[in-house]
């Protein structure tokens, strides 16, 4: 197997998670991490690189594929700095708030000819992905209805959803992304209702905490999405797509399968607790993916498209809660 | 023990199914009459009951007979609750009472002003399922109310012409969801979006109605709701309630007639859920009769109201308004819309 060398921007929770999993990977050499804030000292192990400036990464003509763990505001211009020395894009979620700034960077990235895998990791779980499956074996038939819960264990910081872009493309653009995923098919319109239930202080950043958002798909389906930012039992992560012949649904990972039954009632463990824990092998399995298409010159299984219809979908919701009416999906 | 002597008025398939379970399972009754155009004597015979009549008024004359369940077809349903109630008969009338606010309310009313019990048949508020999760809900169990869920699939999609007057899928069928949100979560619909797409029958799609909807609802309380509703789960009758709080959830699955599950190389196979209402929802038709006998014979408080039926018909055409103009509906303005419908 061909190994290949990688550079890896940003070495927050997101970026050492990855760069862990590249350590053990077959066929994958770390080269260099670079990250102005963070404290190097015990990690990562000896013979990787570390400095706080981008240029270690992006200059070094050794690295082929960059991996772009940074900030959000950073992930356009690191992408398209990454295309223009000739590498490989893995870029986390979301690539822009902007749609003009993405098709900027999309068009960057096709010019210089390289590839780019955006960091939709729930597409590789095994459990969704077996969905997908039914759906495409034609198990269920015509998807008529998909309905996703998505419940984070617990509000994020004030501050974090200051400069997320708001609930619906930091945390709703991952069933977005899910909803494209499991139909095959495009978003057509989205009419959101949101609300304030459980941190006042979130309300008055200008976001929700709560919201259940419908879409309209191109091909006549209808799509559920219900989010909240806190469910105290845990991360409550489930799927179900309904059609003509039947439905596959998929409920909570658990971190075991017994059930302790007594006087009072039959108890099982809460959910896997959050995105770290129930994602684990989506996140080896998005990384493997991405460097068997660079070896075997693919294109990734999610890409720039991708990237730029999941935040066009959820500025229309943002604009539906505005506005107070169903709101039409722009274009790619 | 006090009998209650009823009268049923109707005996289609959902009266002879009240019928047989006031006969067989419920203590405190006593019918003695049946009233339907079309009615099978042998069958009326075979449980007893010693007056059958094709003319209602044989029951409502009949000063022996104290409550009547009116099983009748849909569009006559608030007329026998007005005749019932000015013969002085407490009264049990199946869902929904009418497709409009107007004869909901002159029916309440009439109820009222003569001094009789009116119990609508929204079964699921005595489905045992279903009691247990409002009571957790309203005792704090799950903490704040925040968001409801509700899926509520047919098993298979009803012929167009029970479809034409049926009153839409709205008014003959996500009219148990809306009332079932108003009942788990103790609050009002103040807010509707409902979409919807005709992806089952085409034919339910050329008679004017959809077949597949989903449905959002904000609450008095802040809460927010959704509703899936669809004409044909080929897997069966699809009922499944989750209600998501402050501290916690707390949710209700499929009942299936038989536990079993069988795993083979092929994979593991358990039954698919009761294959329609009937079945499904057995219990609750039987214990929303004796709540009934309660109401009248001790007074209990009555578990479906004339005032449910109003505001979850008021729901359903906030839910038409959306559809047509493909808005959200506030429900002020929907009540205001359908009294115009009603006056002009």
């Amino acid at each position: 197997m061909k190994t290949i060398t990688v550079g890896v921007l940003g070495a927050g929770r997101i970026g050492r998670l990855h760069t862990d999993n590249l350590l053990r990977m077959p066929g994958v050499r770390v080269k260099a991490i670079a990250d102005p804030f963070v404290d190097f000292t015990g990690w990562p192990p000896d013979g990787v690189a570390t400095g706080v400036d981008p240029g270690l990464v992006l200059g070094d003509h050794e690295i082929e594929a960059v991996l772009i763990c940074s900030p959000t505001p950073t992930h356009a211009p690191f992408t398209e700095a990454a295309a223009a020395a000739g590498k490989h894009v893995f870029c986390e979620k979301p690539i822009d708030l902007e749609p003009g700034r993405i098709r900027r960077t999309l068009e960057a990235v096709e010019r210089a000819g390289v590839k780019l895998q955006v960091g939709f990791n729930r597409r590789f779980d095994p459990t969704f992905a077996r969905v997908r499956r039914a759906v495409v074996d034609g198990d269920v038939g015509t998807v008529q209805i998909v309905k996703i819960t998505s419940r984070d264990p617990e509000a994020p910081p004030v501050s974090y959803v200051q400069s997320s872009g708001g609930i619906f493309l930091d945390m709703t653009i991952h069933d977005f992304d899910m909803v494209r995923f499991l139909t095959g098919g495009e978003v057509a319109e989205v009419f959101a209702m949101g609300a304030v239930l459980i941190d006042p202080a979130i309300g008055e950043a200008g976001d929700i905490d709560t919201a259940v958002t419908t879409m309209v798909m191109a091909d006549g389906a209808l799509a559920v999405v219900e989010n909240s930012r806190q469910a105290v039992y845990g991360y409550d992560q489930r799927v179900e797509v309904f059609g003509s012949k039947g439905s596959a649904e998929a409920g909570n990972e658990t971190p075991n399968r017994v059930t302790v039954s007594g006087a009072d009632g039959v108890r099982a463990d809460n959910p896997l607790y959050f995105f770290l824990e129930r994602y684990q092998a989506s996140f080896l399995a998005e990384m493997a993916a991405f460097f068997d298409c660079i070896r075997d010159d693919r294109e990734p299984p999610v890409g720039g498209l991708d990237g730029l219809m999941s935040v066009l979908v959820g500025q229309a919701a943002a604009r539906s809660i505005v506005e107070r009416r169903p709101v039409p999906v722009e274009r790619p | 023990m006090n009998h209650i002597t009823v009268g049923v008025i109707g005996a289609g398939r959902i009266g002879r199914m009240h019928t047989e379970n006031l006969v067989r399972a419920v203590p405190g009754a006593r019918v003695k009459a049946v009233a339907s155009p079309h009615l099978d004597q042998g069958w009326a015979r075979s449980l007893g009951i010693p007056v059958v009549a094709t003319d209602n008024d044989v029951v409502f004359d009949d000063p022996e007979i104290e409550a009547v369940v009116i099983a009748a077809p849909s569009g006559r349903h608030c007329e026998l609750v007005e005749r019932a109630a000015a013969a002085g008969k407490h009264i049990f009338c199946e869902k929904p009472l009418a497709f409009e606010p107007g004869p909901i309310e002159a029916a309440g009313r009439a109820a009222r002003e003569a001094g009789v019990v009116l119990q609508v048949g929204f079964n699921r508020r005595s489905d045992p399922s279903l009691v247990d999760l409002a009571d957790t809900v309203q005792s704090g169990g799950v903490g704040e109310v925040q968001t409801l869920r509700v899926t509520n699939r047919d098993p298979k999609a009803p012929p167009v012409d029970f479809v034409k007057r049926s009153g839409g899928l709205f008014f003959d069928f996500v009219i148990h969801d809306l009332d079932t949100v108003r009942f788990l979560s103790g609050s009002e619909i103040v807010e509707v979006f409902a979409v919807g797409a005709v992806l089952v029958d085409p034919a339910i799609g050329a008679a004017g109605d959809i077949d597949t909807a989903v449905v959002t609802l904000r609450l008095a309380s802040g809460a927010l709701a959704v509703i899936d509703a669809s004409r044909q789960a080929v897997y069966g009758y699809d009922q499944r309630f989750e209600v998501l709080g402050s501290v916690g959830s707390v949710a209700v699955d499929n009942l299936r007639p038989s536990t079993r599950v069988l795993s083979t190389t092929g994979g593991v196979v358990t039954r698919t859920p009761y294959g329609g209402f009937v079945a499904r929802y057995r219990d609750a038709f039987v214990a929303e009769l004796r709540s009934f006998v309660e109401a009248v014979s001790a007074g209990d408080p009555v578990v479906a109201t004339a005032d449910d039926a109003l505001a979850a018909v008021r729901a359903a055409a906030a839910a038409r308004a959306s559809l047509a103009s493909g808005r959200p509906v506030r429900l002020e303005s929907a009540a205001m819309a359908a009294a115009g419908d009603a006056t002009s």
